[in-house]
């Protein structure tokens, strides 16, 4: 490096041309600013100063710039990068949040922060670039970065900041965790799934889980009706134009067939009331099939996608096991999988056999590859779904299923039974916190614990069960009752639907068909009566 | 070439050849930094989750040793501020030709007005339980609850003498919660009365009075409409008033067996769910499954007028209400 070039050429370049550049990001710091007066910001001091804090470092970073600008004019400059796989998967992510949102409202609520996120995103991308005395690409990139990483885990108000940490930290990663694939320099991670990966860890080890609203995101996608044939039909259109059927159906398939295989053993579903939960359904038509993370081969994406299904599948066992939230099973693998990239395109590159090469892509496909691998996709799913393994009715779902299977024994049917009674009973379903209480009292399927019993026993009673009251006020005995009407609309939820609304007739047919044996009685005399 | 003006786009290209942007090394770094920041403040906040709330428990008692700090605040005479009822007989349910204000559900039967109940001993407590009593068992169970607690009774503008009201605006299963510990807590203690520790060793536990444990401390055995006697009085209870007051604040030295506040200040849940008299002692499963879930409480509080502070008044309320009118008090009872 010459100094005397350096400080000759700047002369060439007009400061008021060095200084248009900056209008962008100051444009979208203001909107930052912008965004932190709207109601829904706004009405939270803590997300507002979050919103500030976020416009605050950006400012900061662009007057650093600046000042540096002043002593050395250089240009700083955009390259059009719009291309298609950016704005087409923005829009199948968008669309699930507006599918998703009108049955679940928060989401909505949430767009406002969506939307802070992506100013926030294209900002730092660009001062990330210009530091780096790059050409900063501007096109749709950062869209799907942050609609995808929203997609799984947000933080609540309280400490939205992080959020911001987070989306530095996935761009951070993008620009500096770099390896040379095949002669060129790129990203070794996915960048919403670096940042997720690694917040979901700091997350578990540091016992924060509950400040994020992870478990609400992953639990309610079922709330949108159909939402399995929802995302299987927008995931045709990212297969269709950017060729990751065979990531994504191979995923998929791998979990149908290893949840089919565990309930053909062992006689209880694998995952507790789904073939393939909802958000890893999401997980791997959405933040797995970024091309430029994943293998090019057909093989190599095949192998890929089976990896995802495996490691998906071996996590919701090792988290469970340690006690953690299983739902985060969908997103720790992924980093793990983008560093196998290239020892998956080894492997495949070592292969000799152009029959297994070209397995899934004969020769007499020709370019019809992809249209093929969509066609069995369809196929697979189509037989799934009439065999009601997607949005119909799942066994696990049925609280009298799970009785029968532990009182048959069946492995970890009373874990499952106590955990899906736990889900009730926080929704308020008194019936459930009572036969929790009798779990803990009676102590033959869970360790006896009298305090922990009395807890359950004491919010039954509050939720006006009187057998509940009862537990509490004789120790020796043990009082149960068949669940209220009220707890019946809480339990039969099944696929999101609202049952505050249904008449005792069609609540106890619907509970008939959950196994429920007096509702089956009582829908009978009900039915008789009208 | 020379002599073409340089574009943008070379200036940019020789600017970068002679400026050394930051390193991958230096950005790595910055984002491992930005990492480490994150599970060192997560790690904080984890802290902050599980972090008891610092609070100040109302000063029971203050100026007077009528209560004992070192007893979760249970009153300073010989058995704690527990009486003990003694066995028998007693009249039960309102006669309307003795007292003219009584209620339909106070009547025994069809064929009759009052019924006799005969009870074993029992003790019950002189007051009603108070804020302070309250605070020292969420203290030592419930550390974000006492938080919630104190924050609730400073609104009540009550200042230091919020310790000595009686706590309400709680559930029954909160009640039973404290009755509980406590219970635990006098087995355990070292100090604690003999009387007390016969009783819970023969096979009593303090919980709440049912209605007829509560009635026969209330009346005695002579039957009175009022703790009191048979007249009304505003003299011995805090009734159509504006506010609760410090327990025992009212003497009644006619009162049965020196119980305070039976009539007014608060109203007092027992543990009997509400059914039609004639009263059962043994509660049995198929008749509670069976009643609405609805828990009777007694005595009146300081907002009612005469006709609900008699003895035998029964109200009712569900299990999950908190009112700023309903108490309670403890009994030790082998039933």
């Amino acid at each position: 490096m010459s100094v005397a070039s350096t400080q000759s050429e700047p002369t060439t370049l007009r400061l008021s041309q060095v200084l248009g550049s900056f209008k962008l990001p100051a444009c979208l710091t203001l909107g930052i600013l912008l965004l932190s007066l709207v109601p829904r910001i706004a009405g939270t001091p803590i997300l507002q100063a979050s919103f500030w804090g976020a416009a605050g470092a950006l400012t900061l970073w662009q007057g650093f710039m600046l000042l540096h600008l002043a002593r050395r004019p250089a240009l700083k400059d955009f390259a059009p990068a719009v291309y298609s796989q950016h704005y087409v998967q923005a829009m199948v992510q968008f669309s699930v949040y507006l599918y998703w949102g009108y049955y679940w409202r928060p989401v909505y609520d949430h767009l406002w922060l969506i939307a802070g996120q992506i100013l926030f995103a294209y900002t730092f991308g660009m001062l990330l670039a210009w530091s780096r005395r790059r050409s900063y690409q501007l096109g749709f990139g950062p869209v799907p970065i942050i609609l995808s990483t929203n997609l799984f885990l947000w933080f609540h108000d309280e400490w939205f900041y992080m959020q911001f940490v987070m989306i530095a930290v996935g761009f951070l990663g993008k620009e500096f965790v770099r390896w040379n694939r095949e002669g060129r320099s790129v990203h070794i991670f996915n960048p919403s799934a670096f940042s997720l990966g690694f917040f979901s860890l700091i997350l578990i080890f540091t016992g924060t889980t509950e400040l994020t609203w992870a478990p609400e995101i992953s639990s309610t996608l079922t709330l949108a009706p159909g939402i399995y044939t929802y995302l299987f039909a927008v995931g045709l259109i990212v297969m269709y134009f950017f060729k990751i059927t065979l990531v994504s159906g191979a995923a998929a398939m791998t979990l149908f067939g290893f949840s089919a295989l565990y309930a053909a053993i062992a006689g209880v579903p694998y995952f507790l009331d789904s073939e393939i939960p909802a958000a890893v359904f999401l997980g791997l038509h959405l933040l797995i099939t970024d091309p430029s993370t994943s293998p090019r081969t057909p093989l190599g994406k095949t192998l890929f996608g089976m990896l995802y299904g495996i490691g998906v599948f071996a996590l919701y066992t090792i988290l469970g096991y340690f006690g953690e939230p299983t739902l985060y099973d969908k997103l720790l693998c992924v980093p793990l999988l983008n560093l196998s990239v290239i020892a998956i395109d080894r492997l495949v590159r070592r292969i000799s056999s152009e029959t297994v090469l070209n397995l899934w892509n004969p020769a007499w496909f020709e370019d019809r590859g992809n249209v093929a691998h969509m066609a069995v996709w369809v196929s697979v799913f189509v037989i799934m779904s009439l065999l009601g393994r997607t949005d119909a009715q799942h066994p696990g779902d049925s609280v009298p299923f799970w009785e029968e299977s532990c009182a048959a024994g069946l492995p970890n049917a009373c874990a499952r039974l106590v955990s899906v009674e736990s889900t009730y009973c926080s929704d308020n379903a008194a019936w459930a916190c009572n036969e929790l209480g009798a779990y803990y009292r009676e102590g033959e399927i869970v360790a006896p614990d009298a305090d922990l019993a009395f807890g359950y026993f004491a919010r039954a009673c509050e939720l006006k069960f009187q057998a509940g009251c009862g537990n509490l006020l004789q120790e020796q005995a043990l009082l149960r009752a068949e669940p209220l009407e009220l707890d019946l609309r809480l339990m039969l939820r099944q696929g999101g639907k609202n049952l505050m609304g249904a008449s005792l007739p069609e609540l106890y047919e619907r509970a008939c068909r959950h196994d429920w044996a007096f509702a089956c009685e009582r829908g009978d005399v009900s039915a008789g009566g009208e | 070439m020379a002599g073409k003006p340089a574009s943008d786009q070379d200036r940019v290209a020789k600017q970068n050849q002679d400026y050394q942007a930051p390193g991958r090394a230096v950005g790595i770094a910055a984002m491992l930094s930005l990492v480490a920041f994150t599970a060192a403040f997560m790690t904080y906040q984890s802290t902050l989750l599980v972090e008891e709330p610092a609070v100040s428990l109302p000063a029971a008692g203050s100026g007077s040793s009528r209560f004992l700090a070192n007893q979760a605040y249970l009153a300073a005479d010989d058995l704690l501020g527990f009486v003990e009822i003694p066995a028998g007989e007693f009249t039960m349910g309102s006669n309307p030709l003795r007292d003219r204000m009584a209620y339909e559900n106070e009547r025994w039967s069809a064929n009759q007005r009052q019924g006799r109940v005969q009870l074993p001993s029992y003790f019950i407590g002189r007051f009603e339980v108070t804020n302070a009593q309250f605070a020292a068992f969420l203290e030592a169970t419930n550390a974000a609850m006492l938080a919630q607690f104190t924050e609730r009774l400073a609104e009540g503008s009550a200042g230091e003498a919020s310790a000595d009201l009686p706590v309400t605006g709680i559930t029954l299963p909160q009640m039973l919660s404290y009755a509980r510990w406590l219970d635990a807590q006098l087995r355990e203690s070292a100090s604690t009365p003999a009387a007390l520790r016969e009783a819970l060793e023969s096979g009593a536990r303090v919980t709440l009075p049912n209605e007829a444990e509560w009635e026969k401390a209330a009346r005695g055995a002579d039957g009175r409409v009022f703790p009191w006697g048979m007249d009304p009085s505003q003299a011995f209870a805090n009734f159509g008033t504006s506010g609760l007051q410090p327990v025992g604040a009212i003497a009644c030295d006619t009162c049965s067996y020196g119980l305070a506040d039976m009539a007014g200040n608060a109203w007092e849940l027992t543990r009997s769910p509400l059914r039609d008299y004639p009263f059962e002692l043994e509660l049995d499963a198929t008749s509670l499954l069976s009643a609405d879930s609805l828990w009777v409480m007694r005595g009146g509080s300081y907002s009612d007028g005469i006709n609900n502070v008699r003895t035998a008044v029964r109200g009712a309320v569900d299990p999950s209400v908190r009112n700023q009118t309903i108490g309670f008090r403890l009994a030790i009872s082998h039933l």
